[in-house]
């Protein structure tokens, strides 16, 4: 009855417009920022709000920022609306996958680029050529999760504890396959609800697997607590998260001592730092939005500034967009985005660690996929 | 021993999830509609409690009278602005516009706050201890502690003072109630201020140990909906049964068993309660039921 309540909820809409150039661009930011998924979706908007913000001098931008709650139909409408408003260049679009499924056919249709962060892995298996996907995908995160348990920690005895949601399911299932490719089984698996409140029952089981890892693939939430009742229980073994235990939000929510062993995939940490360009990102997000950005901001905001250097070029259509992203090579702020052919343009991952001395994780390994380009 | 230390954590979550089915249950009694807000108020409480923990380093016990206060305020506006204008109208209407309110409550919550999950101060500052190897922690005793004395209050006042009277007398019949003087529309407000108080109790609770974010209210609904369902539509014993009956499958059954099948043997439990005793363990209280 929620669900169907919150379709009557009004998006909230905001207009506006960068600075005048040559080139001009209209392009819609359709994300999540109620619902289950705000927390990243908040990411993913500020992301591409900086971006927008502040770009290339030649370019003249205009957006509107809208919200998709969690309902496909909300996400149709967003971006009927958008599109009816005319002269779309391209659009920042959900990274809710069941939002993205339902918007890909009207892409098609309208002939439009949408670029996400979405990680469902059917979104670039559709042979819709119009989406763009920003952030690594399991293919690709699950892979380095599996290989730096196996290979950097020498783990031959993990347990996997995953959410039952879509999200959860699908990083299980990339997990154990590639546990499965390095010679490993797991020794325990479980899938929880979101809604679980006691992690006991679950540490219980697991520690009666005797797993030598635990590899956690749940929610921002989820994570904390289980990371902190583990540790109360007196878990001492590694602990290697997915990529919520690399927002700053869910590291908040423990004690660094909690934090000391646990470790966690991720596209990119922007808060770790690296170089003078990702410090200065985190310095302006953090001017801007009041908080620190994750790897969602970061991913988002390089889409978006690719975007943006398309319409630099000349290329202000949708089509011209569009070929500009399936065949340019792009050097963002967290990794050099390309497309496979497919619309997947992120091919690194990177895995954090915190040393338990604070909460500022340290980027440990870094994990790139084949390049079917070369 | 594990068995015991499960126990323990079972019943301080069971005593959280009854504080909120206890808010939800007076209520009903006592407009008879159902507030499908009161999940969203107990996360109203949880991020009180943290804001004020921001602006104040305290321990919980001494923030929670101003979690309290905070709540009944916000308990009378739902009163105001849900409740009385549709009071005459069907049930169903009730229904509507607290599903209304919750959103409201869940999307400000949000703009306010942000969506980052939060976690509010432990009741009592401290380690856990350990006795004969139990873990034991202080914020669990401090729940249990908590609920039982506000249930207990609650009782009380619902069942041996002449406030608990004239509410009762406005749940069974309002326009009587206002015939023999007593103050109707003034007993509907205490009501919704008392259960917002109890949710805001309950949030103050469960945001220390298990964090709260602003859409965690359709799980604590669920929840105080399926224990009043199990212990009888308006018993406050019924619904600290209900609540206690979920947190043990929470915790010691699906400590053997998958949690998704633990899921489903409380679901399947629901239906063979209802199916035995359609009225619920306690039976329901006659003429409750929307």
């Amino acid at each position: 009855m929620r669900r169907v309540a919150l379709w009557f909820i009004p998006a909230a809409v905001l207009l506006a417009s960068a600075p005048l150039g040559a080139f001009e661009v209209n392009i819609p930011v359709l994300v999540p920022v109620t619902g289950f998924l705000s927390l990243e979706g908040t990411s993913q908007r500020n992301g591409a709000l900086l971006a927008l913000e502040n770009p290339p001098n030649n370019v003249t931008v205009t957006y509107e920022v809208a919200d998709t709650s969690t309902a496909p139909e909300i996400a149709v409408n967003a971006l009927e609306r958008a599109v009816s408003r005319g002269n779309i260049s391209a659009v920042v679009a959900s990274m809710l996958g069941t939002q993205m499924l339902a918007m890909l056919p009207l892409a098609m249709e309208y002939k439009v680029p949408l670029v996400t962060m979405s990680g469902t892995a059917r979104i670039t298996e559709m042979g819709n050529p119009w989406v763009f996907r920003f952030f690594p995908g399991d293919a690709i995160t699950k892979v380095a999760h599996a290989r730096y348990a196996v290979e950097e920690l020498g783990k031959r005895r993990p347990a996997i504890i995953y959410q039952t949601t879509a999200y959860g399911q699908s990083g299980r299932r990339h997990l154990a396959e590639s546990l499965r490719k390095l010679g490993v089984e797991t020794v325990y698996e479980e899938g929880i609800d979101t809604s679980v409140k006691d992690m006991l029952p679950l540490i219980s089981k697991a520690r009666r697997a005797m797993p030598d890892v635990l590899l956690l693939h749940l929610h921002s939430g989820p994570t904390a607590l289980f990371v902190r009742q583990a540790r109360a229980a007196g878990i001492d073994i590694p602990i290697v998260a997915g990529s919520a235990m690399h927002q700053p939000s869910t590291a908040a929510l423990l004690e660094p001592s909690e934090l000391e062993g646990v470790c966690a995939e991720t596209g990119s940490s922007p808060i770790s730092g690296g170089n003078a360009e990702i410090e200065q990102f985190a310095i302006d997000y953090r001017k801007r939005f009041g908080s620190d950005p994750d790897a969602f901001a970061l991913g988002q905001y390089d889409a978006t500034t690719m975007v943006l250097a398309a319409a630099a070029s000349g290329a202000t259509t949708p089509e011209a967009i569009r070929q500009y992203l399936s065949q340019t090579r792009h050097r963002g702020l967290a990794m050099e985005y390309y497309s496979d052919g497919k619309g997947n343009m992120a091919h690194d991952a990177v895995i954090i660690c915190y040393d338990g001395s604070d909460r500022l994780p340290d980027i440990v390994k870094h994990y790139r996929a084949a390049d079917p380009q070369n | 021993m594990l068995f015991i230390q499960l126990a323990l954590n079972g019943l301080a979550l069971g005593a959280a999830y009854a504080l909120v089915a206890l808010g939800f249950v007076l209520i009903l009694n006592a407009t008879r509609a159902v507030n499908f807000a009161q999940g969203d108020l107990v996360v109203t409480g949880g991020f009180i409690g943290a804001a004020l923990a921001s602006q104040l380093p305290v321990p919980g016990f001494v923030l929670l009278p101003f979690v309290m206060a905070a709540m009944a305020g916000v308990g009378l506006c739902v009163s105001a602005l849900a409740y009385w204008p549709i009071r005459s109208r069907p049930p169903v209407s009730v229904f509507i516009t607290t599903i209304a309110v919750g959103i409201i409550l869940q999307n400000g919550l949000n703009g306010v706050f942000g969506p980052e999950p939060r976690t509010a101060p432990a009741l009592l500052p401290g380690a856990n201890f350990e006795i004969l190897g139990l873990a034991i922690s202080r914020q669990s005793l401090a729940i249990i502690c908590v609920a039982a004395l506000l249930i207990a209050g609650q009782l009380y006042l619902t069942n041996h003072t002449q406030v608990g009277r004239a509410m009762r007398a406005t749940a069974q019949d309002r326009d009587m109630a206002a015939a023999l003087g007593i103050p109707v529309a003034r007993m509907v407000a205490l009501t919704f201020a008392a259960a917002a108080a109890l949710a805001g109790v309950a949030g103050l609770l469960l945001a220390n140990q298990f964090f709260v974010t602003p859409t965690d209210g359709t799980n604590f609904i669920i929840k105080a909906y399926i224990a009043v369902v199990i212990g009888g539509w308006g018993r406050i014993g019924g619904a600290l049964a209900g609540a206690m009956l979920i947190a043990l499958f929470e915790t010691l059954v699906s400590a053997w068993i998958d949690y998704t099948v633990a899921t489903g043997l409380l679901y399947a439990a629901v239906l063979t309660i209802l199916f035995v005793r359609p009225s619920g363990i306690f039976g329901e209280v006659e003429g409750r039921r929307a």
